[in-house]
């Protein structure tokens, strides 16, 4: 490790005089740059600092509720006073409910605790020695039926990732794997961890144990705690449990997550959040596979820009609608096209929000769905109402709505069917499952030798592009190696201490060449033979073909309404 | 909501689980994917909307299903699923008593809110209760007992054989189309009183102003 530190210590060093300067700055101007934006900026370090002083929030807060204000002052019917009144006495039934809940749900934790506690204390007595019994292959331990049985079993130990949440008085909400019922005792470890060093004033934030690491972040009444023996470091496993907080505010508002703690403190969480445990699981499924996430960026479908004008052309003019503020195509986790009302944009954070519904949920491949959505980076304190529909029969092209009237289904519906009709009728729905079946393109398509594979993040436009993983990453094992690499690229070039410009790395299988400036991030994954000029000379070429793609790879022209 | 092209609008509710897509799947595409498919995968979310033309006698009349979710933190938005809806399914598992006590749930709800919305109790899955009388967890008279009380009517469906699923929206379009030949006089002399009392406010309101 310390050689890499060395190697690009160098590199940054040497880049001062003009030559090298010289030989990397050939493209002055980054590719994927556009001046409007299209999504929020983002830069996904300025995201952690400000989540982890836990300001973020409030800042966010009341974006919806000036939308509605606005809405109800333009038209002020009785009807729609109605309607927000409905709307705020909606909500205390399902507290009421909630409060039922709790002493039932009192009981039977306490009731299992007892149960457990023998068991726990073993799990964490092996969890914290760190010294896998060698005699045991996970091989033989096929896991059984039981659940309980399930967690103490050493595959569940050897895991590669955990994720758990919490609430404030330990009770389990949620669990990666194997069920939170039976891992009571373990999670009522863990928060007495974070509220000893609580006592103190201080916050807990992570553990190094052998090869693990125990991230833990407090936010709301509520414990995340991820646990990993991937390459992921601290910062980037706060990141992913973000993702993981957002996903709880996008299910039911900061708002009422606040309001729910306020009256009950012991509260059980996984009532109201019952049926979305899928969100929560695809979603570090997702972050597993997919490097948008890692790069708080978006990939967009490869498309030709004058397709892509005439899909968000057809939007603008079908869909403009009072109080519609985003509309976008999603075609398999990639971005088509985005309209948004003026003066508000779409974080990337949310936008993978937004696909994990699409991508976590079969039910609205059968019919046209109308459903509450928290945007936790657009505003935490509400929900909008989104129209959700495929507009292909194969179910790979979804259109959504977003709206803050709560009453617009039936008129964006008509949307719906006037923008597939003239989609249609301009063949673009064809191009968009033509370009799904290219599968994006390989890396040899840019012609660099020596080039395995790429990310490269237009900073300005929050999007990403990376070609298909070929050989040799086509088994789930490479890609995952590649994955960590990925993660220990980002890492090196993003660490706190001492963030890093450039970084060359010659690993054991390949050379590593991250590259970071004010319009791009550049990750690199070369051959293990590459020299150092050869890496530099392969970059600048690769910058120049994606200058010369960019206008299918990227979206450039923000659109609204 | 009510819709536009939509004559009449029906709402189904009850637990999660208890097969309202199911049912709409079934009466609508006439397809069933409960044996195929993992429940899990295709849970609710929000409100899916369908709609389905039917003729009565010679009369063609659209109904707009909206099947909701059944997951309780969908339960505060409910109400804008079931506003306006001149009939509601509610949906309970024959084999499964805690989603009849949430079908009483409904009930309730419905009857404070909605008071013209007519009530069909749907027990579901009877295929199950057919090969296993053992699984039937809620007794026809125990039904029959809360639909007189309501003034509702009950069926017990499969979606999986397609018993009884397309009685249901029959019987509310034909419902439907009774109550409109009972009621254009007296929907008239609604339409005129509301007029005059808004002419009246505004007079008042202008002598005010001066």
């Amino acid at each position: 490790m310390a050689t890499d530190h060395r190697e690009a210590e160098q590199l940054v060093n040497t880049s001062d005089s003009d030559l090298q300067e010289a030989e990397f700055v050939e493209t002055n101007e980054a590719p994927g740059r556009c001046d409007s934006a299209v999504f929020a900026k983002t830069d996904d370090l300025d995201d952690l600092t400000l989540n982890i002083t836990n300001g973020v929030i409030q800042n966010h807060r009341g974006t919806i509720t000036s939308l509605i204000r606005k809405r109800s002052k333009r038209s002020n019917t009785p009807r729609d006073q109605e309607t927000d009144a409905d709307l705020t006495n909606n909500s205390n039934p399902s507290e009421q409910d909630i409060a039922n809940s709790i002493e039932q749900s009192e009981l039977s934790s306490e009731l299992s605790e007892d149960e457990d506690v023998k068991n726990g204390l073993e799990d964490l007595s092996l969890q914290d020695t760190e010294s896998a019994p060698e005699e045991a292959p996970s091989v033989t331990l096929i896991p059984s039926a039981s659940e309980s049985d399930y967690v103490n079993s050493l595959e569940w130990k050897q895991q590669k990732k955990h994720i758990f949440i919490l609430s404030e008085s330990g009770k389990p909400i949620y669990s990666r794997h194997g069920s939170e019922d039976k891992l009571v005792t373990i999670m009522g470890v863990m928060q007495a961890l974070v509220s000893f060093v609580q006592d103190n004033k201080d916050n807990l934030r992570s553990i190094v144990a052998g090869d693990h690491t125990f991230v833990f972040m407090n936010r709301d009444h509520l414990t995340f705690v991820g646990i990993t023996r991937g390459r992921e470091s601290t910062q980037q496993m706060l990141l992913q449990l973000t993702y993981m907080y957002n996903q709880v505010i996008s299910v039911l508002t900061h708002s009422a997550l606040t309001r729910i703690f306020k009256q009950h403190r012991n509260c059980d969480l996984r009532r109201p959040l019952s049926g979305s445990e899928k969100f929560f699981d695809n979603l570090l499924n997702l972050m597993d596979v997919e490097p948008g996430l890692l790069l708080t960026s978006v990939r967009c479908l490869p498309l030709d820009s004058s397709v892509r004008d005439i899909v968000s052309q057809t939007i603008v003019q079908h869909a403009k609608v009072k109080d519609l503020v985003f509309a976008l195509i999603i075609a398999q986790n990639q971005l088509v096209a985005l309209v948004r009302m003026k003066r508000y944009y779409l974080h990337p954070m949310d936008l993978h929000l937004i696909i994990n519904l699409i991508n976590a949920s079969e039910s609205f491949k059968a019919a046209e769905s109308w459903t509450p959505i928290c945007l936790p980076k657009f505003d935490a304190g509400g929900f909008l109402q989104a129209y959700v529909s495929y507009l292909d029969e194969e179910c790979q092209t979804c259109l959504l709505l977003l709206s803050v009237d709560i009453e617009a289904f039936y008129t964006l519906s008509e949307c719906c069917t006037k923008i597939k009709e003239r989609l249609n009728r301009y063949n673009a729905l064809t191009a968009i499952s033509n370009s799904l079946q290219r599968h994006s393109y390989s890396v040899q398509q840019c012609s660099i030798g020596d080039l395995r594979h790429f990310l490269y993040k237009a900073r300005s436009t929050a999007q990403y592009t990376s070609p298909e993983l070929g050989p040799p990453y086509n088994t789930p094992d490479q890609q995952d190696r590649l994955f960590g690499l990925y993660h220990f690229l980002h890492d090196k070039v993003h660490s706190v201490s001492r963030p890093l410009k450039l970084l060359y790395h010659v690993g054991q299988y390949e050379t590593l060449l991250g590259w970071v400036t004010q319009g791009f991030e550049l990750y690199a994954v070369f051959g293990p033979l590459v020299t150092k000029n050869i890496a530099i000379h392969a970059v600048n070429k690769l910058l120049r073909w994606i200058k010369r793609e960019e206008d299918r790879l990227f979206i450039l022209s923000s659109v609204t309404f | 909501m009510s819709g536009a092209k939509v004559d009449i609008k029906v709402v189904l509710l009850g637990k999660a689980y208890t097969g309202k897509t199911s049912l709409v799947e079934r009466y609508i595409h006439n397809r069933f994917s409960g044996d195929t498919v993992p429940y899990q995968n295709v849970i609710t979310i929000g409100a899916a909307f369908g709609a389905k033309t039917v003729s009565i006698g010679n009369k063609n009349v659209i109904i707009g299903i909206w099947d909701t979710a059944g997951s309780e933190r969908y339960e505060a938005m409910s109400r804008i699923y079931y506003r306006g809806a001149k009939a509601a399914i509610i949906c309970y598992d024959l084999s499964d008593r805690s989603s009849f006590d949430r079908a009483r749930f409904w009930i309730g709800e419905l009857q404070k809110h909605e008071e013209n919305c007519q009530i069909h109790l749907c027990g579901t899955k009877y295929d199950l209760i057919v090969d296993n009388p053992d699984l039937r967890k809620i007794q026809e008279r125990e039904t029959f007992a809360l639909a007189q009380d309501v003034r509702g009517k009950v069926y017990e469906t499969s979606s999986k054989t397609g018993k009884d699923v397309s009685l249901i929206f029959t019987n509310i379009a034909s419902d439907y189309i009774s109550s409109l030949r009972n009621k254009p006089a007296q929907e008239n002399k609604e339409h005129l009183v509301a007029l005059r009392n808004a002419s009246s406010k505004r007079n008042f309101c202008s002598g005010c102003k001066i």
